[in-house]
């Protein structure tokens, strides 16, 4: 079947001529916080909104899943994003990025507790005030532990928290295998928990083995495993997007597009390249 | 505080500022992933310090990681920055023209955000220091 936007890669300043030369290219998306407003859009990025590419920002640092509330300046950055690029929608994390003045650097789970569950859901709600109506997907993370005290398994925590703020899901499938690989467990049977019904979007990534984990790195090749999970994936739904996420160490063109043809071949979708 | 942001700083602090890992949490886990933190701002620093990686070769990350251990990060431009005045007369020689190319350009007093040198900037060094402000 046609997919409605079809395999898409993230656009990051270091591979803008290559996604601006992928003829088949409907929709990509670019990390928010790179977005200087008060500049032009980047050259790579503006003709691709021109040409009706769907660009999607997506937040990293709005830490939504912090106990303190979103930073107004930054709910709104978002929304400014969305309305630069004429965005259907946008999208950010369940996960936290910073605490009591630290910044982690990176996305950090939650605790899968109700009343994370209550910090998460005033925090979107927060954003999706400031966003005005355009629509905020969200993603669940990749993480190598989790929380001791989980009061929901990882599915029951997401529905509720979808069901509470009427989002969309934004899965990374590499995050799907990372988790599950990661708790000794069957990708599998936490895919068939999730609500795929509700998919926006799916995110796909490439990672390392490393010291017994499974590290969720976007610097690295995309896996066997990984693109199995596409293939079960597009087995039960048919996502709208499988957006392939790399953000550093990037290889030659012809290893990009190699791994945008094996996305589109484990779904059993046209290529863009 | 609520008991969420309690335990939520406690873990950050765990990750990045080498406190210990909060009770109940799998510490290899935690700590395999503030190896991988440190990593991934290896890498980033990197980029924003594409000489000042070069010159330490494929040792890099390893030698970023050991500094950064236990430092938080504040943004790759002043992790690099950090890192390149903390070895003094030892920085490569292939990483002093990128570091003296950016002192002249910028501002930074190694505990805010780098400000231009300028008109610009001593309006932001005068704004800052008025309200008394470390922000990064």
């Amino acid at each position: 079947m046609t997919p409605r936007y079809g395999v898409a890669i993230g656009w990051r300043p270091e591979i803008a001529g290559y996604v601006a030369g992928l003829p088949g290219l409907r929709f990509t998306e670019v990390v928010a916080e790179s977005l200087h407003l008060h500049d032009p859009l980047p050259d790579g990025l503006r003709t691709l909104v021109e040409r009706g590419v769907a660009v999607i920002p997506h937040g990293v640092k709005l830490s939504l899943g912090g106990a303190e509330p979103v930073d107004d300046a930054r709910a709104a950055h978002l929304a400014e994003c969305a309305a630069a690029l004429g965005a259907p929608m946008v999208s950010e994390h369940i996960a936290f990025v910073r605490a009591g003045g630290l910044e982690a650097g990176h996305l950090l789970p939650v605790p899968r507790t109700r009343e994370a569950v209550d910090a998460i859901v005033a925090n979107v709600r927060r954003t999706q005030s400031a966003l005005g109506g355009v629509p905020l997907a969200l993603e669940p993370i990749a993480a190598l532990f989790d929380w001791p005290d989980a009061e929901l398994t990882e599915a029951e925590f997401l529905t509720e928290i979808l069901d509470r703020t009427g989002c969309e899901l934004l899965l990374d499938i590499a995050n799907v295998y990372a988790n599950a690989r990661n708790r000794g467990e069957d990708p599998l049977v936490l895919l068939d928990a999730l609500p795929l019904e509700r998919i926006a979007y799916v995110h796909v990534a490439g990672g390392m083995e490393h010291e017994g984990y499974y590290h969720d790195t976007h610097t690295d090749a995309l896996s066997e495993p990984v693109l199995d999970l596409v293939k079960e994936l597009c087995a039960r739904t048919a996502p709208p997007a499988l957006m392939l996420e790399r953000d550093g160490d990037y290889p030659p063109a012809a290893d990009l597009t190699r791994e945008l043809d094996a996305i589109a071949t484990a779904a059993g979708w046209p290529a863009i390249t | 505080m609520s008991d969420l942001a309690d335990r939520q700083r406690a873990l950050v602090a765990a990750l990045v500022a080498g406190e210990d890992v909060p009770d109940g949490f799998d510490s290899a886990a935690v700590l395999a992933t503030t190896a991988a933190l440190r990593r991934k701002r290896a890498g980033e620093v990197a980029r924003a310090w594409p000489f000042l990686a070069a010159s330490h070769g494929a040792a890099w990350p390893r030698v970023f990681a050991a500094w950064a251990a236990g430092r938080p990060p504040n943004g790759s431009l002043r992790d690099g920055w950090d890192f390149a005045r903390s070895l003094g007369a030892d920085l490569p020689e292939l990483a002093r023209p990128e570091l003296a190319a950016r002192e002249a350009r910028l501002v930074y007093d190694g505990r805010s955000a780098p400000v231009p040198r300028g008109r610009v900037g001593s309006w932001l060094r005068r704004l800052r220091s008025a309200h008394g402000s470390r922000a990064g």
